[in-house]
């Protein structure tokens, strides 16, 4: 059994000709949570989506270690939700990679069903499961963006800035959820941040991008990972 | 200028005005009656048949939806049929059926496919394709990320444009019973070449306005009623 579930090896993206990093190496075991930090336009959304097989390495490349049945999925930033469908509906779309097209086409399992409004009431969505997710607050929509992507169930968990809408309370409850589901199945979770106690706090590993030295990105072990 | 137009807009100048509604005319409101209620069958069984058909071929005329090789066909079969006018349609209708309502239903079907199919596959390529893509980047295959990830955004903007079509069916299906493919179009002919008529001619007309003002006020509520669902306004 490989000791990571993904690495990168010499990886470089270069994106109207500046690079945002190169020549990047990581490695990220199971059961771990890592998180990216570095200002804004850095390179971490392009980073995770070079982790999601979203965008094409310009050097170097993205190796995936995931066994069959594992899988990968990402929170987007923008959230990408569906306005005009509920917040039930939803959350339930990260089932249908699951099911065949004829047996979600009229309803959802019941057991998904059972499963999707779990996470909502986890994330405190429980009484607006009908609401169209227009009507939903930028918080509310954030969580229901994080309920749809847990559904999926992935092995590897891509989170581009997962608490950027949420207050203190509910960012810190969030993460914890987020690296407790990962944790529990042998998962693990590569999280953008921009707070530095919530980095402390959470992740395990920190991987931190420089906007002034495509080459001078840095990977530290949080004491926590190695007193454990 | 007031004067010249006292003048002229006169019940012997201009005989459909006012409408009479006295004793005779009553007996003709039954028959105008009847043949709106066949109008509005007409429009509304031609509408629901568009819209199942062109919710269909539209998939075909996407271009986020369907391949190269199925789009351009598609999208020239809609041109071939938009390029041929409602009552043209009636016309081939009534020669392949005879002179009834089916004519009627036939020929709205196949104008209607045009409009509708044309701007069903438009809105679904103007509608944010984000929920879509995320769906499918999650495992959802190409039908499960439409039904649930454009479909509920396209939706409102479908349903605007549905309303708008059965209205302009009401309007369509007046006419075509011109020649002969049924509905209160008959009535309007036969009054309009009698000259002693026109008071009956303005009353079918007359009628004609309320269904389509009701028509207009109903589609008005119903797309409320979705705006206020959308933006989380509504009670």
């Amino acid at each position: 059994m490989n000791s990571s579930l993904l690495e990168t090896e010499g990886l470089g993206l270069c994106i109207s000709q500046r690079w945002l990093f190169r020549n990047l190496g990581i490695s990220i075991p199971p059961q771990s949570f890592v998180g990216v930090t570095g200002p804004s336009g850095v390179g971490k959304t392009s980073l995770l989506r070079l982790l999601a097989r979203d965008l094409q390495a310009d050097e170097g490349k993205v190796c995936s270690h995931l066994q069959g049945g594992q899988n990968t999925a990402m929170i987007f930033q923008d959230l990408q939700l569906a306005d005009g469908a509920s917040a039930l509906h939803n959350a339930l779309g990260g089932c249908l990679g699951r099911h065949s097209g004829i047996s979600t086409f009229f309803n959802f399992p019941k057991q998904e069903k059972e499963a999707a409004n779990n996470w909502l009431e986890k994330f405190g969505l429980a009484g607006k499961s009908r609401q169209w997710a227009s009507t939903l607050s930028r918080g509310e929509r954030q969580r229901l963006a994080i309920c749809r992507t847990l559904l999926s169930n992935p092995t590897l968990l891509l989170a581009d800035e997962p608490v950027a809408s949420l207050d203190s309370e509910w960012a810190g409850q969030t993460l914890q959820i987020l690296k407790d589901s990962q944790i529990q199945k042998g998962g693990s979770l590569v999280c953008s941040l921009h707070d530095e106690d919530q980095v402390q706090r959470f992740a395990d590993f920190v991987l931190r991008l420089h906007p002034s030295d495509p080459t001078s990105w840095s990977w530290e072990t949080l004491s926590r990972r190695t007193e454990s | 200028m007031r004067a010249r137009v006292g003048i002229w807009i006169t019940s012997e100048t201009f005989p459909a005005l006012p409408p009479n509604f006295s004793r005779p005319t009553g007996l003709y409101l039954g028959r105008t009656l009847a043949g709106l209620l066949e109008t509005v069958q007409i429009a509304l069984v031609s509408t629901l048949l568009a819209i199942f058909l062109s919710f269909i071929i539209s998939l075909g005329a996407s271009r986020n939806v369907s391949p190269p090789w199925l789009l351009w066909p598609t999208r020239m079969l809609l041109n071939m049929i938009r390029t041929i006018p409602s009552l043209l349609w009636a016309l081939l209708a009534v020669v392949i059926v005879g002179s009834n309502s089916l004519a009627g239903v036939i020929a709205l079907t196949l104008y209607s496919v045009g409009y509708l199919a044309k701007f069903f596959s438009e809105t679904f390529e103007s509608a944010d394709l984000n929920a879509q893509k995320a769906l499918q980047s999650l495992g959802a295959g190409r039908l499960q990320a439409f039904q649930y990830g454009l479909w509920p955004n396209a939706r409102p903007i479908i349903w605007s444009h549905c309303l708008w079509m059965l209205e302009y069916n009401v309007r369509s299906a007046s006419i075509i019973g011109y020649v002969g493919a049924g509905g209160i179009g008959l009535h309007l002919k036969l009054y309009a070449e009698s000259a002693d008529s026109w008071n009956k001619f303005s009353l079918v007309l007359l009628c004609i306005l309320v269904i389509v003002t009701l028509l207009d006020f109903a589609g008005e509520k119903i797309r409320k009623s979705i705006r206020d669902k959308l933006e989380g306004t509504g009670s």
